[in-house]
């Protein structure tokens, strides 16, 4: 017992008693919801994994957002447009930090301490799906800051156009579609419970679809209902009409709502 | 205070926790002890809700435990050390769960110290710790919500003698301020060492429990004497049973008995102790001997 280290942890244990009897204080109150969206926000951002997807998506926009300055014809470079190009690459990542953050309890096992510190589940579930979509609406925001530099770089030394002209339509969209394809990686996530596979299946299956569809002949009136490719395409180029929207209701069904319930359903079943 | 109550697990074609129903009380730490894949962890998990019982019910301070208000704040569990995020550092785990559970922003560098990680140690990422120091991170953790109730899954596996006795002391000053411990273990020596009272479960069934005083009492003396030959008459005349061992006499008698038989035969006696205690170990295994298993599912 030479170990000096080892030997001030039991004397720091006698020495002075961490519970004092009748210290319980601090009054103890109900988890509110936005507490649990917030630290399953934090737990998002606080691993290497997830810092570096950020870091990955904030590298990307970069690289597209400058895109349109250095090949785009003068009349192209408008705030709307720089938007959509910098937003193109957080479409295709930022789902993968909601995958994430539904596996990673999983394949962590961090699921025995969230689940113990909040049994009812559906209720983390459903704090992972406002976060993460609260996080691709702080990404949307910091991309029309960012935007709206690009395009006055575009005027001060480009002397384009720059118009500052808000396509609402087209942004609005582009957001929602964010929200959603989040909202998809969480719910794959979940349905599949592991991140390999949840990765896979989230950008496989869309895309197999999508050759099938476009392949065989009978199948290209259903995907227009069924391929969130498309549906989600109509969305961003703001060309939203009713029939346009019950289609992206009934994709976003299939490639949201079944995957969901499936996560849930498991969530609720498994035991870690 | 912690109750189960006829709590039985069954999975698809195996029993894993069969009627088991015991209960922990408050100031006191109870040991539950059983071989590997006797159900320890099964009925420890639905104790905090993690698993579902096929029958049975448990509660935690009166109530069950998916009805407690911020249950972190009622119940520490440690339950497997090695289920933290490898890519977090030890803090940041903890101040996330004190965040949740609502603690003051200090909290997790106060947990950190009862456990004795340093500052430092805590900055590391989870993925670097050694099962010691996750145990100890466990521990942190379920320490952090200043909790009436402990719930800890063998909680010095990976700890080194001289961690294992702070652990000791750790959970004694826990429940000499009124906390509830259950413990398990599937080492005797480490339970006899700090349990009030024990729950013994093999294969699913609780095969004994109570105070570990009672479960431990052992009738019968050891003595040696100046004339083991004449107290050894003395013993057998008053209707005792004595067997000679190599250092002196064992004898049914108690204490008091043979103390007095010495001193009316004017024997000098040089040692005088009740039997001494095979312990918790014979007891354990006498009863778990043939549940023993060799093919333990992880």
């Amino acid at each position: 017992m030479t170990n000096p280290d080892v030997i001030s942890h039991s004397q720091a244990a006698s020495v002075d008693n961490p519970f004092p009897p009748a210290a319980r204080t601090i009054p103890i109150g109900r988890v509110p919801f936005l507490r649990l969206a917030s630290v399953e926000l934090r737990k998002q951002v606080d691993t290497r994994a997830g810092v570096w997807l950020l870091v990955t998506i904030a590298i990307i926009s970069a690289g597209l957002i400058t895109l349109p300055l250095v090949t785009g014809t003068a009349d192209g470079l408008t705030f709307t447009n720089f938007v959509s190009a910098a937003s193109s690459g957080q479409l295709f990542l930022l789902p993968l930090i909601g995958v994430m953050a539904a596996t990673s309890e999983w394949s962590a096992r961090t699921a025995l301490t969230t689940f113990t510190l909040e049994p009812r589940r559906t209720r983390v579930n459903l704090a992972k799906l406002a976060s993460a979509s609260y996080l691709g609406m702080v990404l949307m925001v910091v991309t029309l800051a960012v935007a709206a530099v690009f395009n006055l770089i575009g005027i001060v030394w480009l002397d384009t156009g720059g118009s500052w002209e808000i396509d609402r339509p087209i942004i609005l969209g582009t957001a929602f579609a964010l929200i959603l394809l989040v909202a998809q990686g969480i719910a794959f996530g979940l349905a599949f419970l592991s991140t390999p596979v949840a990765i896979v299946a989230y950008l496989g299956l869309p895309t197999v679809w999508s050759i099938l569809s476009f392949a065989i002949e009978p199948l290209s009136g259903p995907a227009e209902w069924l391929d969130m490719t498309n549906t989600l395409g109509t969305l961003m180029s703001g060309l939203m009409t009713a029939d346009a929207w019950a289609k992206l209701l009934v994709s976003v069904l299939v490639w949201i709502g079944i995957p969901l319930s499936i996560g849930l359903w498991r969530t609720a079943r498994r035991e870690p | 205070m912690i109750t189960a109550t006829n709590l039985t697990k069954r999975y698809r074609n195996s029993i894993a926790v069969d009627d088991v129903s015991f209960s922990a009380e408050p100031g006191r730490i109870t040991g539950f002890l059983g071989p590997n894949g006797a159900g320890k962890s099964t009925t420890m998990r639905m104790l905090v809700g993690l698993a579902t019982p096929t029958s049975g019910s448990s509660s935690v301070l009166g109530v069950p435990f998916h009805s407690l208000e911020n249950p972190g704040r009622h119940v520490g569990v440690l339950l497997d050390a090695g289920a933290q995020h490898p890519g977090r550092t030890g803090r940041e785990s903890l101040a996330l769960s004190a965040q949740l559970m609502g603690m003051p922003d200090g909290r997790a560098d106060e947990v950190l110290e009862i456990v004795g990680l340093t500052a430092k140690e805590g900055g590391g990422r989870i993925r670097g710790y050694s099962l010691g120091m996750r145990q100890r991170l466990g521990l942190a953790s379920a320490l952090l919500g200043d909790p009436a109730v402990l719930i800890l899954d063998e909680p010095s596996n990976g700890l080194d003698p001289a961690g294992i006795r702070w652990m000791r002391g750790v959970l004694t000053s826990f429940a000499a301020s009124g906390g509830t411990v259950l413990l398990s273990s599937h080492l005797l020596l480490e339970v006899e060492a700090v349990a009030d009272d024990l729950v013994i479960i093999g294969r699913g069934k609780v095969l004994a429990k109570g105070s570990a005083a009672e479960l431990l009492a052992t009738k019968g003396t050891s003595v040696r004497s100046l004339d083991d030959d004449a107290l050894s008459r003395a013993l057998t005349i008053a209707g005792f049973d004595v067997t000679r061992v190599s250092d002196g006499l064992s004898t049914s008698a108690p204490v008091a008995d043979v103390g007095r038989l010495a001193l009316e035969a004017a024997i000098v006696v040089i040692d005088l102790h009740p039997a001494s205690n095979a312990g918790l170990e014979e007891l354990f295994f006498s009863m778990t001997a043939q549940h023993g298993r060799e093919d333990v599912p992880a």
